[in-house]
Parts: structure tokens; C-alpha cells; sequence
């Protein structure tokens, strides 16, 4: 079992070498080898797409969705023809039955770029890394193919996910995070850096990595420049399929940018207008084209989506409202233009939502090659202004109070404008209330006390009995294991904002626990916060495309809404790293002056005793006295002693002599043996 | 006659006053429990422990109520009794008073309960230092420390002593653990076996520390009360037969070396006795308690999270001790070495001082307690009133106890400092680790050098007994 | 055949050192190390790359560590082979004006994190004790290939080092230090476990010289940027950037190699020769008494690069005995989780002893049966803290009752 991670990752250093090769072949030898995959290996597919969608605030969004599919293994051995072995041979080892990598920088902004549609709930991460994973094995081997799992993807991706073996750093979320799961197993890394070694794995896993097709697109600077990219890899396996579904391991990458596209030529073409959005290509945002499908692929689009709100404000702005947007000649008439004909345009069939519906236009680069690289370009007319749609509740988090001692951590649900789609679903929801899932894991050092529990609702405090459906908690032990609370929140249907306060001590760590930049502080990792009454799902009418791509048949699932809350950055006291001798000395010589001092004291008394004789005997003769009362011990009669202190002297004495002889015994010993 | 009668007055004065002052310090306690919270004392390190915080076991008491083990999660550490009757107080709200108000209220009455026992215990001992005295006829200092009644100045003391007052104020639960362990002493003073078991049976229940005052409490049982040492009594008593004179002197005589030979030898009934309602107080204390953990995960657990932690020291938030920088900063391959050795420094000392002290049972415990809360892993200052309270008691006995200004002074300053350096450090951020450390080795220091000069006192006074008794021998023969 | 005797030896050498007599281990073992050395042939090469400092003005020594990743990856050290620590990210980090570039020269003419680097140790990852499981191979079974040293009694290593260092040590992200002793330790241990064939230890840090004072295991060379009571200085700060980026040794190093392609043979003394005191600002330090080879006989691909002389040799049979050791190695877990299912299976029995010898005693014992009824009574009970409470109240009566007999 221990061994395993090291064969699994024996395979897929050489397998990406395997690949490479057959790269080089497919781009000689292509319809040879796709016929070859035509014939033999129809089950094994690749679909590459990518979706663009200009955001309101002068961005743009690029998601790249990559779905590799594999039949199950025991159908065709161990061999792959385009599926990753490294992966198959993942899930082989530790019996995965899902699992979902993301590595994300920045923060997704749901404010603006929109909470509600699938992509930000599906695809907007908290920064760092997370990883979830659900096991197909034994309760009791859950933890160990857990801590093999984080060591495996560390090499893979070349990330420090190793860290998540501690099980001070995962956590066992029982329903909130995900309903209905197994023995899954969760953790974060809020700081974990992303950059091209992370990404360069990940596109190698694909089967044109970044050589050929869209993923040519990825130019790291223009990527890591973004404002916000998420890297996703996402994947199911399900051995003799149960519901349906063929067996096997399907891997799903999702890439997701966004990006500021550079305006000079907006400024140019429209000097006076400030608030225009800027035009934009795919050769201006990543600074590369698409020069032809990968060969390996099934089926490579390319998306462009024009949001719900932003629909509506071109239908409004074209003086005949009237015109189905899905025509030709729309795109063109209205207030932008698009340089590449696109080959089909989407509506999207009327949801409940009442802003309109958002529109899809699919290019297909099968077409296009080197000599005329694709390249689409979006160019505004004038200036259109519009919002995304926002999640029903907006999720805050935030720390409160001072001091390095103790704190508060708030979780704030503002609502935005609840538009009477979200209201419906609400009224349509058991009993008039719709239910808000909050789960949040707290570090060990970070002591949550879970009675000091409090909610406000609108303003008000309320009672915990009546808003709180149902919570679990499971406190963190030190350095065992953290703070995992899962609630199930129910609100009216008018709820404009609700908050909740938790009260926690800061902990206090050994100088071996501290990270080398201790003084930056600690992360609390984003809380996830779902919404299972509102469901995001873009439907397009059934259409052999739309069924065939991958991507907007995961758009069209239904998912609850869900959306993380900021990482919170705690500062711990620090103890002086320098000290640890000077404390230990110090201590011990405190220790050593207690034991010493003490003894000294109760030991005191036997010279107290002589000094006080010496006094006696000095009143006598002290020699002659002494002699006498040996002479006598010694004959053994006893001696005439007329004076009354002799009385108690001679006790004293008697004492004393059989001391000195004691003493002196000993010394003689000493020195016969030792000496 | 009229002595006595003016001594009378001067009695019941004091009662008057005695009184007065309880009443006012009830009413000084009721005021900052009232007062408004800005000054909130429960969450200072000086006053509540790991151990013994309110708002740790209110967490505790939370997760009773969500069904889980009150030790999951490393919040509470406290005994599974405590937990059942403080939690219901603890979620108790009552409108217009404070939270916790219920809980103050039973933490001041646990005070004046061990106030009062206080002053019982100094009035027996007094009596027999007293009657003691007279048995070697040495009457003089009697004369001389006839007017001050240790008890009720121990009382007030223990009372009026700020740390108590915070200890009290703050919502810690140490005025509960000192209770029991007073109460333990007195049972032994007034050789109540029953009671000083319960006590004993409880207080090492509600921290482990007290445990070790089963020796001094099996000497008051065995020996009787704080005497001069016994070889006195023995020796006046030959030298009373070695010359013979008149019968009815002779008679008293007598009478006299009975009780020398009464005070010498050690009774054995009692302390036979004691171990067995020790055996029956403890076995029914963890019935309750197994019974209280029987849904989670048993004694064994209880015992881990209670005991362990004490002796574990796992939690290093900072206190007035010095272990907790200690732990924190030293290398992790030594830790246990070091845990080892800091306990069994406590131990260390257990003998000689029983050796040394044994006609002395009450200081003996009064020395026990110092030295445990002194080195004890998770020290709070309610430990520190404890001893500061019992050690008022044997104020004839120290009266000539040398740097006593010094160190008061001393305590002063340590107290005004300590809450500053932590200031500095945690809240400002100004300040470093160092400083607040500083504070806990000076507090440390002072402790040790008030244990070393009050036993070396003690010790003194005994032989300034010795040197009285057999000087008026001398006299007396002559 | 001489493989069998040289374990028995092992063994009795296991003994002697139980006893403590060091001194005569380690004689024997250099002898007979030495001896092996130059009967095994070179395998292939390995490279560990290892940036020490945290924080983004230590740039330059991720600069440093690149840019020697780079040249190695140039002279033809696979990525599998390398192994490169990072202590910080410089790249993404928020402060670098060029997102995922990193460079060592004003002139950005080079981006030396390029498309496909491949880090193997970052960030907190990167310690002393990491560091020194790398190099004695003593890593948890769960750590994946990429991130061990795999290298066999015939490889050449090239171990590179960068950061702040002083006398005799180099600090691991401003907070640990790497003594020189542990150093040499880890080389010694890596001798033993012969590990390498040679190893080119290349330091470039403040007084990196004195690193190098208690290696002691043939085979080893060792280049430090300055000597001890000298600092090593960077080359020239990039004003973009707003950091030097990189450092004066490195710069040079890189200069000489950048000369070079992987079939030319400049020898290793060509190397160390074209370090020019004043323009490093110290005075570089080679350490060739461990060494036994000539430097001007031996290239720096012998290191640098991953170039080796086929010979036909009957070496199949010492790896058919490597292979034979890897397959015991790997017996051990498989034991462990055979006999965990032991263990489990124990338990089980245990349990239903323990089910079945409580039946019986409950037929056996008056006494275990009325604790047995007692037990489920106190199950049955569903207020417990009532119950308790009522047990604390009865105490006191208890308490006083018995008080006032014994009065």
C-alpha cells in the first residue's frame, strides 16, 4: 500500500515522455493516426473548448474546459491512446471516486463578475490550492490513501499539496460541502503559490499539451498576469456504471482567466468616450492565435457568451427591440462587432430569470490552420453598460477585534437585489424560508469557542434555535486536528443581510511550528457557502452540438450555488526565536535556587547543634571535658558529671561523638577504596 | 482579672470590626461583579488557567448539550462534576444582571465559606500553640502575642487579599478548588476524619496537585495540632521526675509527662479511618463521574484530558508561571526529560520537609500548597491567595520573619508589572515574550525566597522555644 | 561473488561500530569504498539545485539556482534527474513586474523560467532536513520518485547551493542553518550507501569555503564562491526588477558555460581557472584532495552535462544485484499490509472472545452479572446530569451525617 504512489509515479514521468513522441508523430503522420483512433479506440475521446465572455468591468473572461474521457480499464488493459496514464493510474492505486484539484491566484469577484452562473460557482476556487477527494475504500484506509494521494499529486504538479497529509490540515466535511458523499476528505492551502510548474504538468496531462490547438493559447506571462486564474482538474470515475453512465474515468481540466485586455485601440478609434468597453482579441489578451485544432481532439470550439444583463441592454439599445437575437445579422447590428463569422448562435431557452437570456455564439476552428491562424475579435461600437448577476446572498468574511489574545470571526450575507426569479425559487422552497449551507474549517491554533455562537438577522439578534436548522461541529484537538462546523442556516425570504459571530482564542505555538516568516501571520482558509434552493444552469435548446460539447452539457447541469468567502489572515504572538538556551538556563537556575535554598534551610540544623556544644564545652574545659567523655563512652561506665547542663550536654554530646565516628568511618572507607 | 476583662473587650472590638469587614467585602466583590464589563478580568491570564476558566467550561458545557464529549476539542480540562452543576449557570441569563452572574454569586460564597473556616482553623491552632506554650510554662510570648487573633487577620486577609478578589471576580473556578482543600485542613484540625477526607478526596479531584497534602493532613490526624517540637516536652518532663519533692506536684507531674507521652505518640485509629472514607469518598466521586462520561468515551478519556493535560503541559498560553515559555521554546527531544524533572521537583521536597516539620503539621501543608502552586503547570493568583491566606495564620509563630517588607513589596510591584509587560506584548505589540517572562521568573523568585524565609523562620522559632524551655529548665532546677 | 563477502564485512562493520571504535570503521570503509569506487563505471548524472533564502530580495539566488537549472537542462540532465529547491516563489510572486519570467541579466534577453520548469521542492518545503533526505535517499514510502535522489554507486552528482551562509554554515530560509558537519555527514552517508561515484559540490554564498572544511569521502570535489572572512558579492542590480539578480560567481559560471555545448570537453580545470579574483570580488576555492582523477583530464560535462563514454562491460551483473535489492526494499510494505490484515483478523478474534467469555461469566459470576445489570441500568438512563446533580446533593447529607457520628 505505502509503496504504491512511487510505480504510480514510475509510469507518468515516462508516459508524458510516450506522449511527447507521439506528439511529434501526429503532427506528421495526422490522419494516419486519427484514423487509427477513429477505428480501434472510439471510446477514448478529447474535447478542448474554450468560452469567452466580456465582463462589466472592462474584462475579460477566458475558460478553457478540456475533458478527457477513458473506458473503463478492464475493458483495454493498461493501454491509453490519448487518456493520461498518470491519472488512470491514480485512481487505480487509491480507488478514487472523484476528485477535484484546483490551483487558484486572486479572488473570483462576485460583485462583478457575477455569482449565479455556472462558472463562478463551479470554477471560482479560493486562492491557494484545495483539493477534495471521495475514497472507494474501507473506512478505516480512507486516511492512509488520503496522505499516499497528497504525495503523489505533489510530484505531479509540483506543488507542496504533501502538506495536506497532516491531519491537522484535512477534514471529513459530513454533508454541507458536498451532499451525500462518502468518506470524503477536504483540505486547503490558502498560501500556496501557483506558476508555471503547476500549470506545465497540468497541460501535459493533455494530449497535445500546449503544442497544438487551443491550449496553444496559454502563454504563462499573459495567463499569470490575469487578474484571477484558476486552474481545475476535475475527475470521476465509476467502475461498471450504475446510472447510465458509460464506465470509466472521466477527467475534466478547466482553465479560467480573467484577463484585462489592453485598450489602446478603443482609445484611439473612440477618444471621447471614456466608459466604452475596450475591443479586444484573442491575439491582443494572450498575445498568441489559434493556429488549428488539436488533432487528437473530438470536437474544438471556441465560445463566445454574452451575459443575461448584457443582452437585455443591447436588445434595449437597438431602437427595434423586437428582433430575434439568435438571427444573423444580430451580432452585427447591434452594438459590437465580432471579426470572425461565428458558425451557430445559441439563446438560451427562457429560464425563470427575467433579464433576458444569455446568447452563445460557437466558432469552430476546424477550419482554420498556420497560414490563417484563428483569431476572433470583439470590437464595441459604443459604450454598453451592464451587471452580471449576483449570487442571492453576497458572502463576506472578516475578522474583528485587536490584539494578538483573542478574536471574533464574522460571516456577513448582504443580500444583493433579490430579483423575483430568486423570490419565486424561495417561495417555491420548503415553508417560505430558503437555506443558506455554511461550511468553514478553523487551523487547531485558532480555538473556537462554539458557545459564543451568535446571529443577526437584519440588523437583530436572533436566537441560534430558530435560524439554525442543523449543525455539526467538530471541535479541534491541539495539533490533532482542526475545527470543522458545518450549519444549515434558514432565512425568510426577506432577509436583506444576516450575520454570524464566533468568538476564538489565538493559540500559542512551539518555536518548531512556527513558518520561517511567522511575523506574516496565519491563514484561516475560505469558508464555502452554498445556496441549495438556487440552482445555475444555462439551458440552450437541445441541439446535437450542445449535447455533443462537453462544456455546456456541464452547464447545463443543475448545481447549487455556491461561493467562498475571503481567507483570513490571523496574526499569532511570536515567542523570541533566539532565546531557547537563555530560557532554559534561566529557568533551571530558578529550579536549582528553590531546591538549594530550601535544603539549605532544613538542613541548617546540625551545625546550629555544634556551634551550640562548642558554646557548652567552651564554658568547661573543652579538651580535657571531651577526652573525659570519650575516655568514659569507651570504658563504658558512666562518669561522674556534677554540674546540671552536662545533663543535656551529654545527650548532645553522645549524639555527636557517634557522628564524628560515623564521619570519620566513612572517610577511611572512602579513602581505602577510592583513594 | 481585670487583664482578662479588658482582654475580653478587646475580643469582642475585634469581632465587631471582624464582621464589619466580611460584610464590606461581600459588598466590595457584589460591586465588580456589577460592574460594567469594560474591565474584563475573566479573560487575563493571571486569573484563569486552561483549568480553570468559566468560559472553557461553558464551552464544554455546549458541546455536553450537542451530544458530544464535553473533552472533544482541547477546550475543557476540568472535572465532569464541576461541569454539571457550573454549566446550567453558566447558559442561565438573567435580564438586566451580568451573564454569569450566578456563577460570581456561588464563587463569593465559596470564598466567605473559606474565610470562615479559615478563621476556625486559626482559633484551634491558636488555642493550641497557646495551651502548648503553657505546658513548658514558657508564658512570656504568650503575654507578648496575646492580642492579635491569627484567625480572624487570616480570615480578613484571605478575604481582602486582591488576588482573591479576582480570582473571585474574574469567573475562575479556583475559589471552588481552595474551598475544598481549607476545608480539608480544617476537618484535620478538628480531627472531623470524615470531612478532611471529603476534602482531600475532592480538592485532588478538582486539581491534581492537592493530592500530596495527604501527608501533613495523616500527621494532624496521627500527632494532634501544631506543637514545639516534642523532644521538649520529653525532655521537661524527665528533668521534672529527676528531682522529686512534694506529692501534690508530683501528682501534676504526672498528669504533665501523660500528656508529653499523649502528644508523642502517634494514634493510629484515626488515620485508619481516614483511609477509608479516602477509599469510600473516592470511590463514589468516580461512580458519579463514570456515570456523568458514560455516553462518551469513559474515565479513561476524563483522565487523559484532566490529569494528563495537567501533567502534559500541552497548552502554552502564557501565564504567571514560567513553564509555559519554557515549553515553548525548549527543543522537543528534551521536552519530557524536562517534564519529568520539573515534577519531580515537586516531589523532591515532599520528605525532607515532612522530616523536618512533622510536630507542625499545619505550616507543613501550608508549605505544600506554596511549593505546588509555585511550580504547578498552569498557576493562576487564586492559588497564590490561597497560601498567602493560610500562611497569616502562624503569625506568632513568624513574627520575626526577615525581609517580609521587601517582600510584600515585591508582590506590589510583580502585580502592577506583569499585567503591563503582558500589555506591551500581546495587545500592543510593542513589547516582546521576554518582558512578561521577566515578570513570571521574578514572581517565582519572590515565591521561593517567601517559602525559604518563612520555613527558615519557622525552624528559628523553634529553637528559640528550645532555648526558652531549657533555659527556664535551668532556672527552675536552680 | 565479491558483492556476498563485501555484505558479510558489512555486517561485522555494523558490529564494530555498535562497539564505538570509528576511527577503525571508517579506515576500512574508505579502503574498501575506494576500492569499489574505481571498479564501478559511470551511470549517469544527477544535479540537486537548491535556493536557501526566502523573501523577495533574495532574487538573485533563485536567479542563481535557474539559471544553473537551465545550463544543466542545456547540457542534456533530463528534468527526472534534476532535483530543484526553491525556497520562495519569485516567479508569480506579487512583486515581480514580469509574471512567470524570472531573469539574470539586465538585458532581458533570457527568461529563465521558460514554459516547462519543473520545481520540485518549494517553499516551505525547502529545510535542513528535507535537504538531507534528499541527499541519504531516506524519504517516507509515500514520496513520489520525482522528488527523491535515485542515483546508484556510478553516478556523478553535481550539487549546487545558493543563499546566505557564514562560517562553516548556511541558513535554510532565515530560520535554520546547515552546519558544515552535517554536510559532510550526509556525503559520508551518501559514500556509504554509495550513492555516487563523484560528487562536485558548488557553493555560492558568504565564506562558502568553510563549508567544505569537514568533507572528508572520496570522490568529492568542491568549488566555494569565496573564501572564509570573505562575502560573495551580487553582479549587478536590475533596476525593472528593483533586486540585483544575480550573483557574481554564478554570473561567471554561467559565462564560462554559456561558451559551451554539450560536445565540446573543456576540463573542470578550465572551469576553476577562469575565475578572476577581481572581478568575483573573492577569491573562488576548489577542494581537490578528496579527488582522484586529474581536473585537466576531466570535462565538465562530467557533471555539468549528462555525457558518458559507452564501454562494454559485464555490468549486468552488479545492476541484476541492484534489481535484487530494489525487490527486497519493496517486499517490506507488502508484508506490513499482509500482516495488518493479520492484525485485523487478531482483533476480530479478540472480540469474540471478549463477546463470548462475557456470556459465560454472565452464567459463571453472581457478581459479574449484577455489575452486568448494573451497567445496563446506568445505560437506560437518559438524564444524567440530573442524576449526578442528585449525587452531588447527596453527598452533602452524607457528608454531615457522617460528621456528625464521628463528633
Amino acid at each position: 500500500m505505502s509503496i504504491r504512489p512511487i510505480d504510480v509515479m514510475a509510469i507518468p514521468l515516462k508516459s508524458t515522455h510516450f506522449f511527447i513522441f507521439l506528439l511529434l508523430l501526429s503532427n506528421i503522420f495526422t490522419p494516419i493516426i486519427s484514423f487509427g483512433l477513429t477505428i480501434e479506440q472510439e471510446r477514448e475521446e478529447f474535447y478542448e473548448e474554450l468560452l469567452l465572455r466580456p465582463l462589466p468591468d472592462r474584462k475579460v473572461l477566458a475558460h478553457f474546459h478540456f475533458q478527457s474521457t477513458a473506458p473503463s480499464s478492464n475493458s483495454n488493459g493498461r493501454h491509453h491512446h490519448l487518456f493520461p496514464k498518470a491519472i488512470s493510474q491514480l485512481v487505480q492505486k487509491f480507488q478514487i471516486k472523484e476528485m477535484e484539484l484546483s490551483f487558484t491566484q486572486g479572488r473570483w469577484n462576485y460583485e462583478l463578475w457575477g455569482g449565479f452562473d455556472p462558472i463562478s460557482s463551479s470554477n471560482a476556487k479560493p486562492p491557494g490550492v484545495e483539493l477534495w477527494a471521495v475514497f472507494d475504500v474501507p473506512q478505516d484506509q480512507v486516511d492512509a490513501s488520503w496522505k499516499n494521494l497528497t504525495h503523489t499529486l505533489s510530484g505531479l504538479f509540483c506543488a507542496s499539496i504533501n502538506f495536506l497529509e497532516s491531519s491537522t490540515m484535512y477534514s471529513a466535511p459530513q454533508w454541507s460541502f458536498r451532499p451525500a458523499t462518502g468518506n470524503i476528505r477536504y483540505g486547503m492551502l490558502p498560501r500556496e503559490a501557483v506558476c508555471t510548474e503547476n500549470l506545465t504538468p497540468w497541460l501535459k496531462l493533455l494530449p497535445c499539451r500546449d503544442k497544438d490547438g487551443l491550449s496553444a493559447l496559454m502563454d504563462r506571462p499573459s495567463i499569470y498576469k490575469s487578474f484571477y486564474h484558476s486552474q481545475r482538474l476535475h475527475l470521476t470515475s465509476n467502475k461498471s456504471g450504475p446510472e447510465g453512465m458509460n464506465p470509466g474515468i472521466i477527467l475534466e481540466q478547466t482553465l479560467t482567466v480573467v484577463l484585462q485586455p489592453n485598450s489602446q485601440r478603443t482609445s484611439m478609434t473612440y477618444s471621447g468616450e471614456k466608459n466604452v468597453q475596450p475591443s479586444w482579441s484573442l491575439s491582443s489578451i494572450f498575445g498568441r492565435k489559434v493556429s488549428g485544432r488539436c488533432v487528437l481532439a473530438k470536437s474544438s470550439n471556441v465560445y463566445l457568451q454574452l451575459e443575461r444583463g448584457l443582452v437585455a441592454e443591447l436588445k434595449k439599445n437597438k431602437n427595434n427591440g423586437v428582433g430575434n437575437i439568435a438571427s444573423e445579422g444580430f451580432w452585427s447590428g447591434t452594438g459590437f462587432e465580432l471579426s470572425v463569422r461565428p458558425d451557430k448562435v445559441f439563446e438560451e431557452e427562457n429560464s425563470s430569470h427575467r433579464r433576458g437570456s444569455s446568447v452563445l455564439f460557437e466558432f469552430s476552428v476546424d477550419k482554420y490552420s498556420d497560414s490563417q491562424p484563428f483569431d476572433l475579435g470583439l470590437k464595441w461600437k459604443f459604450p454598453v453598460t451592464w451587471s452580471s448577476e449576483p449570487a442571492p446572498l453576497h458572502a463576506s468574511r472578516f475578522l474583528m477585534g485587536s490584539g494578538n489574545e483573542r478574536g471574533a470571526i464574522a460571516i456577513l450575507l448582504k443580500s444583493a437585489d433579490l430579483n423575483d426569479a430568486s423570490l419565486g425559487t424561495c417561495s417555491s422552497s420548503n415553508g417560505y424560508k430558503f437555506r443558506v449551507d455554511v461550511f468553514q474549517v478553523v487551523p487547531w491554533y485558532v480555538k473556537v469557542y462554539y458557545h459564543t455562537l451568535q446571529l443577526f438577522v437584519n440588523g437583530q439578534p436572533k436566537a441560534v434555535g430558530d435560524v439554525i436548522e442543523k449543525i455539526h461541529v467538530s471541535p479541534s484537538k491541539d495539533k490533532i486536528s482542526p475545527g470543522v462546523m458545518e450549519m444549515v442556516l434558514q432565512f425568510p425570504c426577506d432577509v436583506k443581510s444576516a450575520a454570524l459571530t464566533l468568538e476564538f482564542d489565538k493559540g500559542f505555538l512551539h518555536i518548531d511550528e512556527y513558518p520561517p516568516d511567522a511575523n506574516q501571520g496565519f491563514d484561516i482558509p475560505s469558508a464555502a457557502i452554498s445556496f441549495p434552493n438556487f440552482y445555475t444552469s444555462l439551458l440552450f435548446p437541445g441541439n446535437c452540438s450542445v449535447d455533443k460539447s462537453p462544456m455546456l452539457s456541464k452547464f447545463q447541469e443543475k448545481n447549487p450555488v455556491l461561493s467562498y468567502t475571503e481567507v483570513l489572515l490571523v496574526p499569532l504572538t511570536t515567542p523570541d526565536f533566539s532565546m531557547p538556551y537563555n530560557v532554559i538556563t534561566i529557568t533551571c537556575t530558578v529550579f536549582a535556587l528553590y531546591f538549594g535554598s530550601l535544603l539549605n534551610v532544613l538542613r541548617r540544623r546540625v551545625d546550629e547543634e555544634e556551634r551550640l556544644l562548642k558554646s557548652k564545652a567552651g564554658k568547661t574545659a573543652p579538651l580535657s571535658g571531651l577526652l573525659s567523655k570519650l575516655s568514659a563512652k569507651l570504658r563504658g561506665r558512666p562518669q561522674e558529671t556534677p554540674q546540671s547542663p552536662s545533663n543535656s550536654s551529654s545527650l548532645i554530646s553522645s549524639k555527636l561523638l557517634l557522628k564524628v565516628f560515623l564521619v570519620a568511618v566513612l572517610a577511611v572507607a572512602w579513602q581505602y577504596y577510592f583513594g | 482579672m481585670e487583664k482578662k476583662e479588658e482582654n475580653k473587650r478587646q475580643r469582642k472590638k475585634i469581632r465587631g470590626g471582624f464582621w464589619r469587614w466580611v460584610i464590606a467585602s461581600v459588598i466590595f466583590r457584589l460591586i465588580l461583579i456589577y460592574f460594567p464589563q469594560n474591565l474584563n478580568l475573566s479573560s487575563r491570564p493571571e486569573v484563569s488557567t486552561p483549568l480553570t476558566s468559566l468560559r472553557r467550561l461553558a464551552e464544554g458545557y455546549w458541546l455536553k448539550q450537542a451530544s458530544m464529549s464535553p473533552y472533544a476539542g482541547s477546550m475543557y480540562h476540568g472535572s465532569p462534576l464541576l461541569l454539571s452543576v457550573l454549566g446550567p449557570l453558566t447558559v442561565k441569563r438573567i435580564e438586566g444582571q451580568p451573564d454569569h452572574v450566578l456563577c460570581s454569586l456561588l464563587f463569593v460564597i465559596a470564598d466567605i465559606m473559606s474565610a470562615m473556616l479559615l478563621r476556625a482553623t486559626g482559633w484551634k491552632l491558636q488555642v493550641a500553640y497557646r495551651e502548648s506554650l503553657k505546658a513548658l510554662d514558657i508564658i512570656n510570648i504568650v503575654e507578648s502575642s496575646d492580642i492579635l487573633a491569627s484567625g480572624d487577620i487570616a480570615a480578613l486577609v484571605y478575604l481582602w487579599n486582591p488576588f482573591t478578589i479576582v480570582a473571585c471576580v474574574g469567573l475562575s473556578t479556583s475559589p471552588i478548588e481552595n474551598l475544598f482543600i481549607i476545608l480539608m485542613l480544617y476537618g484535620a484540625c478538628i480531627r472531623l476524619v470524615p470531612l478532611a477526607a471529603f476534602g482531600w478526596v475532592m480538592a485532588t479531584h478538582l486539581s491534581l496537585y492537592p493530592a500530596i497534602l495527604i501527608i501533613p493532613v495523616i500527621l494532624l490526624m496521627g500527632y494532634g495540632l501544631d506543637a514545639p517540637p516534642r523532644k521538649l516536652f520529653l525532655l521537661k518532663g524527665y528533668c521534672k521526675i529527676g528531682d522529686n519533692n512534694s506529692g501534690n506536684i508530683h501528682c501534676e507531674q504526672e498528669e504533665m509527662i501523660n500528656r508529653s507521652k499523649a502528644q508523642i505518640i502517634f494514634s493510629r485509629r484515626p488515620v485508619v479511618l481516614f483511609f477509608f472514607w479516602t477509599t469510600l469518598w473516592s470511590v463514589y466521586v468516580l461512580v458519579l463521574c463514570g456515570i456523568s462520561v458514560k455516553q462518551y468515551s469513559g474515565l479513561w478519556e476524563m483522565f487523559q484530558r484532566t490529569y494528563g493535560f495537567i501533567l502534559t503541559v500541552e497548552d502554552m498560553s502564557p501565564n504567571i508561571g514560567v513553564l509555559w515559555y519554557f515549553f515553548a521554546e525548549v527543543f522537543d527531544f528534551f521536552r519530557n526529560f524536562f517534564l519529568i524533572v520539573f515534577h519531580v521537583n515537586i516531589l523532591f521536597m515532599i520528605l525532607p520537609l515532612a522530616i523536618r516539620l512533622n510536630h507542625r503539621p499545619c505550616f507543613l501543608a501550608f508549605v505544600y500548597i506554596a511549593i505546588s502552586s509555585m511550580l504547578k503547570s498552569y498557576p493562576s493568583v487564586g492559588d497564590s491567595a490561597l497560601y498567602l491566606g493560610l500562611l497569616v495564620l502562624f503569625l506568632d509563630e513568624l513574627a520575626d520573619m526577615p525581609f517580609s517588607f521587601f517582600i510584600f513589596c515585591g508582590y506590589v510591584g510583580i502585580s502592577l508589572l506583569s499585567p503591563v509587560m503582558h500589555n506591551l506584548w500581546i495587545w500592543r505589540g510593542t513589547g516582546n515574550a521576554n518582558f512578561y517572562f521577566a515578570t513570571a521568573i521574578a514572581y517565582a523568585c519572590l515565591q521561593i525566597i517567601l517559602l525559604v524565609e518563612s520555613v527558615s523562620a519557622m525552624l528559628n522559632h523553634d529553637r528559640k522555644l528550645r532555648k526558652l524551655s531549657v533555659a527556664n529548665l535551668q532556672d527552675g532546677k536552680s | 561473488m565479491w558483492f556476498k563477502i563485501y555484505s558479510n564485512n558489512m555486517v561485522v562493520w555494523l558490529v564494530l561500530l555498535l562497539l564505538g571504535s570509528s576511527l577503525l570503521f571508517s579506515s576500512i570503509a574508505s579502503a574498501s569504498l575506494s576500492s569499489s569506487t574505481d571498479t564501478t563505471m559511470h551511470t549517469n548524472n544527477w544535479a540537486v539545485l537548491v535556493c536557501t533564502s526566502r523573501f523577495w530580495f533574495n532574487y538573485r539566488h533563485m536567479a542563481n539556482t535557474l539559471s544553473l537549472y537551465r545550463t544543466v537542462k542545456r547540457l542534456g540532465i533530463p528534468d527526472e534527474r534534476i532535483i530543484l529547491m526553491l525556497a520562495d516563489d519569485m516567479a508569480c510572486n506579487p512583486r515581480n513586474k514580469y509574471p512567470a519570467q524570472v531573469f539574470n541579466n539586465e538585458n532581458h534577453r533570457l527568461n529563465l523560467y521558460g514554459e516547462n520548469v519543473e520545481v520540485d521542492y518549494r517553499g516551505y518545503e525547502v529545510t535542513v532536513e528535507n535537504f538531507m533526505r534528499v541527499l541519504t535517499g531516506r524519504h517516507e514510502a509515500a514520496v513520489p520518485r520525482s522528488k527523491r535522489l535515485l542515483s546508484d554507486e556510478g553516478s556523478h552528482i553535481l550539487l549546487y547551493m545558493t543563499g546566505h551562509g557564514g562560517d562553516e554554515f548556511l541558513k535554510f530560509q532565515d530560520s535554520e542553518e546547515l552546519q558544515s558537519h552535517d554536510l559532510a555527514d550526509a556525503v559520508k552517508q551518501m559514500k556509504e550507501k554509495r550513492r555516487f561515484k563523484e560528487l562536485l559540490i558548488m557553493v555560492d554564498t558568504c565564506q562558502a569555503a568553510t563549508l567544505f572544511n569537514q568533507l572528508h569521502s572520496p570522490g568529492v570535489l568542491a568549488i566555494g564562491s569565496s573564501m572564509k572572512e570573505e562575502n560573495s558579492y551580487s553582479h549587478h542590480l536590475d533596476s525593472d526588477v528593483g533586486v540585483s539578480v544575480v550573483d557574481r560567481f554564478t554570473f561567471y559560471t554561467l559565462a564560462f558555460f554559456e561558451r559551451l555545448n554539450m560536445y565540446d570537453n573543456a576540463s573542470l580545470s578550465s572551469l576553476f581557472t577562469s575565475y578572476d579574483p577581481n572581478t568575483l570580488m573573492s577569491t573562488a576555492y576548489y577542494r581537490t584532495d578528496l579527488y582522484q582523477r586529474r581536473l585537466e583530464e576531466v570535462p565538465v560535462t562530467n557533471f555539468f552535462g549528462s555525457v558518458m563514454e559507452t564501454i562494454h562491460t559485464d555490468s549486468a551483473y552488479r545492476i541484476h544485484q541492484r534489481k535484487v535489492t530494489d525487490r527486497v526494499e519493496r517486499k517490506r510494505p507488502l508484508e506490513k499490509s499482509v500482516d495488518h490484515g493479520g492484525r485485523r483478523t487478531l482483533i476480530h478474534s479478540n472480540k469474540d472472545d471478549q463477546i463470548s467469555d462475557g456470556k459465560t461469566q454472565v452464567h459463571v459470576c453472581p457478581f459479574t452479572q449484577m455489575w452486568s445489570t448494573l451497567n445496563s441500568k446506568v445505560e437506560r438512563i437518559e438524564d444524567v446530569d440530573s442524576l449526578v446533580n442528585y449525587g452531588l446533593i447527596i453527598m452533602l447529607p452524607f457528608l454531615i451525617l457522617s460528621v456528625w457520628l464521628s463528633l
